[in-house]
């Protein structure tokens, strides 16, 4: 019924109302009968509030004119369900340092890019690894070591016609922190351990990730060199944790957050001067009138990729239909929508089409903004003149230092982790 | 009251000894256990002294029907997972004990030399750590509730009255428990309410820090949040004790300490113990608010359980599970020791 | 030596018990409301606002924002899912608890077992527990609903509060009424209706309370099991994967206050029913 409801724009309030009843109805009903729900047209898709927007499933239900029906989860459940209950969903819009775990599973199906029209036009980024030629694979989960697949979905080394996701939104990650209260500028990693931050810094509470952050600010202070950041030795992990477990006890950490929303209060809240932040963080901070630079760090972004799966369940209509509402993504709406929250998506191109000139100028290309530029719902989150951090898309890509991954070595990760939390 | 145990004739009827259940019903009279059985022989003493409700069977039928497929068979299910292998996506049905023995061993716990002997591994010493905050937390919610409970059900006369202020102590439980543990960091932080008092009443002169993302802030949340799990169950206990009793223990010349050591306090422990019970076992399944608000700086059970689940390793995230399973039975059944139920109940 | 000076010494004692533990208990709710109260000024923050003092402004923005259909997820059916999945919960908490209640009056074959698996019920963790049903269900080919198999699980988890109640209310449960209204011939239904149900009442209401609570509040036991519609709490898990707005402390208040009204309105029934029995 989410989805259904987007399609209200343009009408009298009275009518909207009236629609809203009738399927908030037909919605109890098909919630409550299964029967009518599996037999309703349309698809299913899931996976995070990044991607699975009413907005954005609307708008594909509009265009492709079946309903694309869409389940946010939290990241956990969003896994869970993925790999344990394939028969519930037809798209998956996962991530690549997953792949690990999806790929081996066979969860989903392998997408045959003859099906993509487009495929020609998604960025070298995934394929290869290189958005510009001389740009820097990064180590770790990096979307080209798992993307390609052969018919019966194995990994597979370079081009195939198969892969295992069609790319989508994707960014680079780095640190965040308040200007104002630093009093210099944040150009390295290494700044997580400086003292002069100690007791205002934070950390993401995702073993596999906050891992590297740590691991990037430890090359960064020149002490250790790992071989491998996005898949560690133990004695790698042994090092890192131990390192982080001294400073925790010297207090050096205000907290460690889990979700989006914690890290933008963290620093809102003023308990934190520097935090390791995902891109869009920053502009919801900025919005909320707190000073906010988002680091461009001379070691490199921790870069990362989503897009969209199939499940293994989907056969004929419904696979036909998954197949359109992947290829709907690539046409660039989807990726207009997630830029203006400062996401990229894999074929610049073409979201170019749907983004005014000084949206793409500031957005992509990491000029200051002609203009006062709106988020998705039409809220103006640019001031005239500001320019996005960590410039323009190819210059952030082209020094990705690591990709979110999934170590071998994932479960004594996790348990140095626990050790680390509750040190 | 429960302890008249009248000798009862097992054979007679078929009846189940009376093997004495630490739960059993202080109610329980003589002749109760012959009752609602088949036989002749019971069929004119149950006219008489059958035992309400009419026969068990029907009663915890559905019950143990739902209890069954809802929660035995997943159950058994949660425990074959523990033995099967992990396969890093997933799971494969190859019998191993490599998940517990992942779960108990340490490397160099046997070895005077290495920096973990005779420590215990990971997972236990969360475990320990859960266990030790959980009781402290029960003991802090007992202390601040129990009076509550005593002051609704014995100090508040009108029946109406009772119920409204009790309903009144429940109404913040009503609101989702992500939206209210999130409701306590504009309370608590360095920007918070309670800062902002501190600092205009000059008790501090900046904005204080060690509120929030503490143990003190954690536990004061945990508090609000499970507190009055058990001031219900002990307000029902107080609420049941006959008035009468305590004017007439009044009459004869006792004091407010000795009638509650004597006669409010005993009479209360049902209450207490089942109280205990409820905000144990929460505390101990607790995970979200350590996030919240201890800004994840500990690391639960719970996290645990679910960093393994996330990442797909289910055999191991079921050891830990029935571990701490075992943890909380523990935890229970100590509670129930301590409160004499087969006297109590 | 009169009573009298002793009688009003001794009034005056209980008035000051009485009025300090009437000024603990006001402390106890300014506590346990101290951040409904935070909750509460922040919903009106300015539209530019977060979830954090200082406010930004006043407005009604974020109210707004409530009644139009969210963004991220379906924060109106969700609730109404959630409502319902409760009420649902509610009413099995109740029934059963009642049921096992009266059973475990008297000893039976099993007993202890059975106490211990209500039991368990309580101790199972709830990721677990989802993940162990979605694996068998799927083997069976039955599929997750939010009515049907969250609901089993939610049961699952209310049923051992609500039965700890009911052990509660029977223990030290004086039969000797139920007997008197036996020896005068009544059946056991009529006996059940008319003596011990209104004497347990209390304590299935409290049964069908915590099931609604604890079923509307549950997260980690639905995630595998709610199908493809979410409940509130797995709504709200999703949208933190987003900026936390002020929107969710509207929804807290609103719950708050909707509380607070079917209180007032309990109290006010309750008075009028009252006063014509009187």
């Amino acid at each position: 019924m989410s989805v259904k409801n987007m399609h209200r724009r343009g009408r009298t309030r009275r009518e909207f109302l009236g629609e809203t009843a009738k399927v908030a109805a037909a919605g109890a009903l098909a919630g409550g009968f299964p029967h009518i729900a599996r037999g309703s047209e349309g698809i299913r898709t899931i996976g995070l509030a990044v991607s699975i927007i009413n907005e954005i499933q609307g708008k594909a239900s509009e265009d492709l004119g079946f309903a694309v029906r869409g389940q946010a989860l939290g990241y956990g459940a969003m896994v869970g369900k993925m790999l344990n209950q394939n028969d519930q969903y037809e798209v998956a819009e996962g991530y690549f340092n997953d792949m690990d775990v999806m790929i081996p599973s066979k969860v989903w199906q392998p997408i045959d890019t003859q099906r993509i029209p487009e495929w020609e036009k998604v960025s070298d980024l995934t394929k290869t690894g290189r958005l510009t030629p001389e740009s820097n694979p990064g180590q770790g989960d990096a979307p080209f070591r798992h993307l390609w697949l052969d018919e019966d979905g194995n990994r597979v080394e370079g081009p195939s016609r198969y892969i295992s996701m069609l790319p989508g939104w994707h960014n680079a990650d780095s640190l965040g922190y308040n200007p104002e209260e630093t009093g210099r500028p944040i150009e390295s990693w290494a700044e997580l351990f400086s003292d002069d931050f100690a007791g205002q810094v934070a950390l993401l509470n995702a073993p596999q990730i906050g891992v590297m952050d740590a691991a990037l600010a430890v090359e960064g202070l020149g002490i250790f060199q790992f071989k491998d950041k996005g898949n560690m030795t133990r004695e790698e992990i042994d090092f890192l944790i131990d390192f982080l477990i001294e400073k925790k006890q010297a207090g050096h950490f205000r907290a460690f957050w889990e979700t989006f929303g914690q890290s933008v209060n963290l620093m809102v809240n003023g308990e934190v001067v520097l935090e390791s932040m995902w891109s869009p963080a920053v502009t919801a901070i900025k919005a909320e009138g707190v000073p906010c630079v988002y680091a461009f760090p001379k070691e490199g972004m921790r870069g990362w990729h989503g897009g969209c799966a199939i499940s293994a369940k989907a056969t004929g209509k419904t696979l036909d239909q998954a197949y359109e509402y992947i290829n709907w993504w690539l046409e660039g709406w989807g990726g207009a929508f997630v830029a203006r929250q400062g996401y990229y998506m894999s074929v610049p191109e073409n979201v170019r089409k749907h983004l005014e000139p000084e949206e793409w100028d500031f957005w992509y290309e990491g000029k200051p903004a002609a203009k006062e530029l709106p988020d998705p719902y039409g809220t103006i989150i640019v001031e005239e003149g500001e320019v996005r951090d960590g410039g323009s898309y190819w210059d952030r890509f082209r020094n990705i230092a690591v990709w979110n991954s999934l170590m071998d070595e994932n479960n004594y990760l996790v348990e140095r982790w626990t050790e680390f939390l509750n040190a | 009251m429960a302890n008249h145990a009248i000798p009862q004739h097992p054979g007679l009827v078929g009846a189940v000894p009376a093997r004495g259940f630490p739960w059993r019903g202080g109610d329980d009279r003589p002749g109760e256990a012959a009752s609602g059985r088949d036989g002749p022989a019971a069929a004119g003493a149950r006219a008489v002294r059958r035992a309400p409700g009419g026969h068990p069977g029907w009663l915890i039928a559905p019950a143990t029907l739902w209890l069954f497929v809802f929660l035995l068979v997943p159950l058994a299910s949660i425990l074959v997972f523990s033995f099967f292998t992990s396969t890093g996506f997933g799971m494969a049905p190859e019998p191993t004990i490599k998940n517990y023995v992942d779960y108990f061993e340490v490397e160099g716990f046997f070895d005077p030399e290495a920096r973990k002997f005779l420590t215990p591994s990971v997972f236990l010493s969360t475990l320990g750590t859960t266990f030790r905050f959980a009781l402290t937390v029960m003991v802090l919610c007992l202390l601040v509730g129990y009076p509550i409970a005593y002051f609704l059900a014995l100090q508040v006369q009108a029946f109406k009255w009772q119920l409204a202020l009790f309903l009144l102590c429940m109404v913040p439980f009503w609101t989702s428990y992500l939206i209210r543990a999130v409701a306590w960091l504009p309370m608590l932080g360095r920007r918070g309410l309670l800062n902002r008092a501190l600092v205009e009443l000059g008790i501090v002169e900046k904005p204080v820090s060690f509120l929030l993302y503490s143990e003190f802030g954690y536990t004061m949340a945990l508090v609000q949040l499970y507190v009055v799990l058990c001031i219900g169950p002990i307000f029902f206990s107080l609420a049941k004790i006959d008035r009468q009793v305590l004017e007439a223990a009044r009459d004869m010349g006792a004091n407010a300490f000795q009638i509650f050591r004597e006669i409010i306090l005993p009479l209360s422990l049902p209450g207490v113990a089942i109280g205990m019970i409820f905000i144990f076992v929460m505390l101990m399944g607790e995970f979200a608010s350590a996030v919240v608000v201890y800004g994840g700086k500990i690391s639960t059970v719970g996290t645990v359980i679910l960093n393994y689940y996330t990442f797909a390793n289910y055999p191991f995230a079921a050891v830990n599970a029935l571990m701490l399973m075992i943890a909380m039975m523990i935890g229970v059944v100590i509670i129930l020791r301590v409160v004499d139920i087969r006297k109590q109940l | 030596m009169s009573v009298k000076p002793r009688k009003s010494a001794e009034a005056r004692r209980r008035t000051l018990v009485k009025s300090g533990f009437g000024i603990y208990f006001a402390i106890f709710l300014i506590f346990i409301y101290g951040p409904m109260f935070a909750m509460f000024i922040l919903s009106f923050q300015g539209k530019r606002g977060g979830t954090s003092f200082p406010m930004r402004g006043v407005s009604l923005y974020w109210w707004e924002k409530l009644i139009q259909p969210s963004t991220v997820g379906d924060l109106k059916g969700a609730l109404v899912r959630s409502v319902i999945l409760a009420l649902i919960v509610m009413v099995f908490t109740a029934l059963f608890s009642t049921m096992l209640g009266m059973a475990f009056r008297r000893p039976f074959r099993g007993s202890g077992a059975l106490f211990y698996t209500i039991m368990a019920g309580l101790m199972v963790p709830g990721v677990l527990l989802s993940l162990g049903l979605a694996t068998l269900l799927k083997q069976v080919g039955i599929p997750p609903n939010w009515w049907s198999t969250a609901l089993g699980v939610h049961v699952v988890w209310t049923l051992p509060f609500g039965f700890l109640v009911m052990m509660a209310v029977f223990n030290r449960f004086d039969a000797s009424l139920e007997e008197a209204a036996r020896d005068m011939g009544a059946g056991e239904w009529t006996v059940f209706r008319e003596v011990t149900l209104p004497l347990i009442l209390p304590g299935i209401v409290a049964a069908g309370l915590f099931g609604f609570t604890l079923s509307y509040d549950e997260f980690a036991r639905t995630t595998l099991l709610a199908g493809e519609f979410n409940t509130l709490p797995l709504d709200i898990n999703a949208s933190m994967t987003q900026r936390i707005r002020p929107t969710l402390f509207a929804l807290g208040t609103a719950s708050t206050l909707f509380s607070l009204l079917m209180i007032g309105l309990f109290l006010l029934v309750y008075t009028i029913i009252y006063r014509r029995t009187q």
